[in-house]
């Protein structure tokens, strides 16, 4: 028998217009964490998809413990013990833990289900994971963290022999990340094989035991951890990245934005910041400690009970979205799917939506002023498409991210908002992304960072302010921090 | 040459075919009537065809208001309600002012405006309720307003059939009349809601405030974030879907005898939904065209009038026909992107097969 539990050889997946898999191989032994990286588009999810049965291979084939065989839909997948969990957990919200669980698999007692059994294999499955919540309660009250063990349980309920983990620390702070790596090893320990899709190089250097590299849907090595970490971007990115972080010096201006004492009930309390021109101000803290809502209650999108906010001197609490981009505030919002892009609609409409009232002659829209400041922002970010005429729905996570802040651009700004800037996007485009912020800067621009990653707001920040449970608990030059020095500001005070 | 194909392939084209073939199917029927002695002259040709228009074309304007309603994502099921409760205004205002002695005239076009009034008040009330309540369906909201408009129109006049047979308030007759050209004779009612259907192609297609219509159907929550005022042109467009409503019901009290009762323009939402949605307007919202629409009116009224003069069959059963129509019209564009894709994926395998060969 072969030292594998699993091969795949030659994989090809077509779809209109791309080759999203090009002969691509992988394997994976039995009680290892194997982690398959590379930048958005590379192919690690179709590739995934093609192992549980949603796409079919164009060519290749699957071998699993030795035998050949077809994944020819999601149930034949799980029959053959490979389960998939994904960064947002297709559960049921409105369905109990145990319901989630077994759902499709139910212990039936004649023509009914057993609920009696159902909750109390679930409860097993949760102690085994280490869950601590009842498997009555409804998935839609847990944390995210609960409800991707509630998925591990779901898994493991089915005798899953392989089990993928797509992105699955995105949502989840450092205290849930490292209970989810615990788990991860026990279960390995167990004689579970993990395939591990992660862009958190702290997922990929805690976890995997060897790493696969995929790049322009083609395979392009796998090797045994520890890897360099320079060597593994530069696989993963096909060139050298010399300088991830290319902060620039810049002069520091006048004060562009106040928040004063801004409260709203449930979500922050006694929230006071400043950012001065040319400025780059880190705002960071565990998720879910009210940074987002803080910026979103300060562009207008939902309103602050009480409190003051500023722009240049002026008192401008309460706005609407559109007097803040029409002052020269811009926000480029964390989701960039649902909040930030018109997914049908091309770039050039994306980026001009935020200035249609300035591409005006008349009553009628000019189109080719249109197309001037969508080409013009498309040069200038370097943003990879064909035309400005091609749909953003398209492009990778990174171009999706440019276009945005295009869109924030192109009304002219004097402070932009960046709720998670690099949140999914690849390495080659984070680096595109950082270098834009520091041009920006240096030309005289205010910029507020959200940000969960440390490395980014150390590096990037004049300033740090740290949040944590709606509140703002420190403020740090960003000369000489370290993250512990953050992480300390940031744990909730009440778990200590 | 890249847009002379693109219009191809564009879902005007379609309609125009559409329109091309049922007119082709009925002028054989008309031939073959003829030829069979069943009929002394054809009867399907384009001076009958544009002289019976007029009654498919009542809701037409409700159309107009409607396309928007949809651009935007939302639907809109009080319009009919709407029509009706302008037009009993109109009629009571009309009654108040003649009966305590003012100049008929006067009375005349203070209803009117009594009337406009209204259909922009309900259509306020609408809009007022859909950017408030955000948690509710639009389609729920103007459930619920529809039938309180309907019931309001029943408060005000109960079972009532308000007639008036004065000279100035048989001036709305006017609006039903033929404009004889010698070749032939046009309904009033074509020119002036062509007239209306170029204002609405040009600010839904040609301006800032379409462009953001259609950018709130496709994601409301980007539009914000992108400045748009997303609540103010909700509110703009119900506005205008009411003040359609009202100026349908002006057209139908024209159309009927000057009679006005609260039961009138019944389940005429539904006939404006239909037509916007073959026009190429969808219940996602985000896309849409002022001339398919206008397009699909007309091929909607030439098919009761094929059905029902070179067939027989009874209007209300002409509806079928519709329903038909209707389903194709959504399945079509689906079937066919499916079938682009399979070629597709067909023509990069015979590639890839080529190159390892």
């Amino acid at each position: 028998m072969s030292e594998y539990i699993l091969e795949l050889n030659d994989i090809t997946k077509i779809f209109p217009g791309v080759k999203a898999l090009d002969s691509v191989r992988f394997n994976l032994k039995r009680g290892e964490i194997h982690a398959l990286v590379g930048e958005n588009g590379a192919g690690k999810s179709t590739f995934i998809k093609t192992l549980t049965g949603v796409h079919q291979p164009d060519g290749g084939e699957i071998i699993l413990e030795g035998k050949k065989v077809v994944m020819s839909d999601p149930i034949v997948a799980q029959k053959y013990g490979i389960a998939a969990i994904y960064q947002h957990a297709a559960s049921y919200p409105d369905l109990s833990v145990a319901e989630n669980i077994f759902i499709g698999h139910e212990f039936k007692s004649g023509p009914f289900i057993d609920w009696g059994k159902a909750n109390r294999e679930a409860k097993k499955l949760l102690d085994a994971v280490g869950a601590d919540f009842s498997p009555t309660a409804s998935v839609g009250s847990l944390s995210v963290a609960q409800q991707q063990l509630v998925e591990i349980a779901k898994a493991l309920s089915m005798n899953a022999k392989i089990l993928i983990m797509d992105e699955p620390t995105a949502a989840l702070s450092r205290r849930e990340s490292e209970d989810l790596y615990a788990i991860s090893r026990k279960l390995r320990d167990q004689g579970t094989a993990i395939i591990l899709i992660s862009h958190r190089f702290e997922d990929i250097y805690g976890l995997a035991d060897r790493v696969t590299v995929f790049r322009d849907a083609q395979y392009i090595g796998t090797w045994d951890m520890p890897v360099d970490e320079h060597v593994l971007v530069n696989h993963m990115v096909g060139r050298e990245i010399t300088q991830l972080f290319p902060k620039k010096a810049a002069q520091v201006g006048e004060e562009l934005l106040r928040v004063d004492k801004l409260c709203r009930t449930g979500y922050f309390k006694d929230v006071s910041l400043t950012v001065r021109a040319g400025e780059i101000v880190g705002l960071t803290g565990l998720v879910g400690a009210g940074r987002t809502e803080v910026m979103q209650a300060v562009f207008g999108v939902t309103k602050a009970d009480s409190g003051e906010v500023y722009f240049q001197g002026k008192r401008v609490t309460g706005c609407s979205p559109a007097q803040a981009m029409k002052m020269g505030l811009g926000l480029l919002p964390e989701d960039r799917q649902k909040e930030g892009l018109l997914l049908p609609w091309s770039i050039n409409y994306n980026i001009s939506l935020s200035v249609l009232d300035r591409c005006r002659k008349g009553v009628f829209l000019q189109r080719q002023r249109e197309y001037e400041i969508s080409q013009d922002l498309k040069k200038l970010l370097a943003i990879k498409a064909p035309d400005t005429d091609t749909l953003t729905g398209a492009l990778s996570g990174g171009n999706q991210q440019k276009v945005v802040v295009a869109k924030q651009l192109a009304a002219g700004p004097k402070l932009i908002i960046l709720d998670e800037p690099t949140k999914g996007v690849d390495v080659g485009s984070k680096a595109q992304i950082y270098e834009i912020m520091s041009d920006l800067a240096s030309k005289g621009m205010g910029i507020l960072m959200i940000s969960s990653e440390m490395p980014e707001v150390i590096n990037m920040s004049d300033r740090v302010y740290v949040m944590s449970e709606g509140k703002v608990t420190a403020e740090f030059q960003a000369q000489g921090l370290t993250q512990d020095v953050i992480l300390k500001a940031a744990m909730p005070k009440s778990k200590e | 040459m890249k847009k002379v194909l693109s219009f191809f392939k564009s879902w005007e084209f379609f309609l125009i075919c559409l329109l091309a073939v049922t007119c082709a199917i009925f002028e054989l029927k008309d031939q073959a009537n003829l030829a069979a002695g069943l009929a002394k002259k054809d009867v399907f040709n384009f001076v009958n065809i544009v002289r019976s228009l007029r009654p498919y074309l009542l809701y037409a304007f409700m159309t107009l208001g409607m396309m928007l309603i949809l651009a935007l994502g939302d639907m809109d099921i009080s319009v009919g309600a709407i029509a009706t409760l302008s037009v009993v205004m109109l009629a009571i205002v009309y009654r108040f002012f003649t009966q305590s002695g003012m100049n008929n005239m006067l009375a005349f076009v203070l209803s009117i405006l009594a009337c406009l009034v209204t259909g922009v008040l309900c259509g306020g009330v609408n809009g007022f309720l859909v950017t408030r309540f955000k948690e509710l369906f639009p389609m729920i909201i103007t459930l619920a307003t529809q039938l309180f408009f309907r019931g309001f129109s029943y408060l005000l006049i109960g079972g009532e059939t308000i007639t008036f047979k004065d000279d100035t308030f048989a001036l709305l007759k006017e609006l039903n009349s033929l404009i004889d050209l010698g070749w032939v004779k046009l309904p009033v009612m074509i020119p002036i809601f062509l007239a209306f259907a170029a204002v609405f192609f040009v600010w839904l297609h040609l301006t800032s405030g379409g462009r953001k219509v259609f950018a709130i159907g496709t994601n409301p929550t980007t539009a914000r974030y992108s400045g748009v005022q997303v609540d103010r042109i909700k509110m703009i467009c119900y506005v205008i879907a009411g003040l359609m409503s009202a100026v349908t019901g002006i057209f139908f009290v024209g159309a009927t005898s000057s009679s006005v009762k609260a039961d009138i323009m019944d389940g005429y939402h539904m006939y404006a939904i239909a037509a916007a949605i073959l026009g190429g307007f969808s219940t996602d919202g985000g896309k849409g065209s002022v001339i398919g629409a206008v397009l699909s009116l007309f091929i909607f009224g030439i098919l009761k009038i094929g059905l029902g003069t070179l067939f027989g069959f009874p209007d209300s059963s002409v509806n079928l026909s519709v329903g038909v129509i209707l389903i194709l019209s959504v399945l079509i564009p689906n079937i066919s992107q499916d079938i682009k894709n399979a070629n597709r994926v067909r023509k990069q395998r015979a590639q890839t097969a080529m190159q390892k060969a």
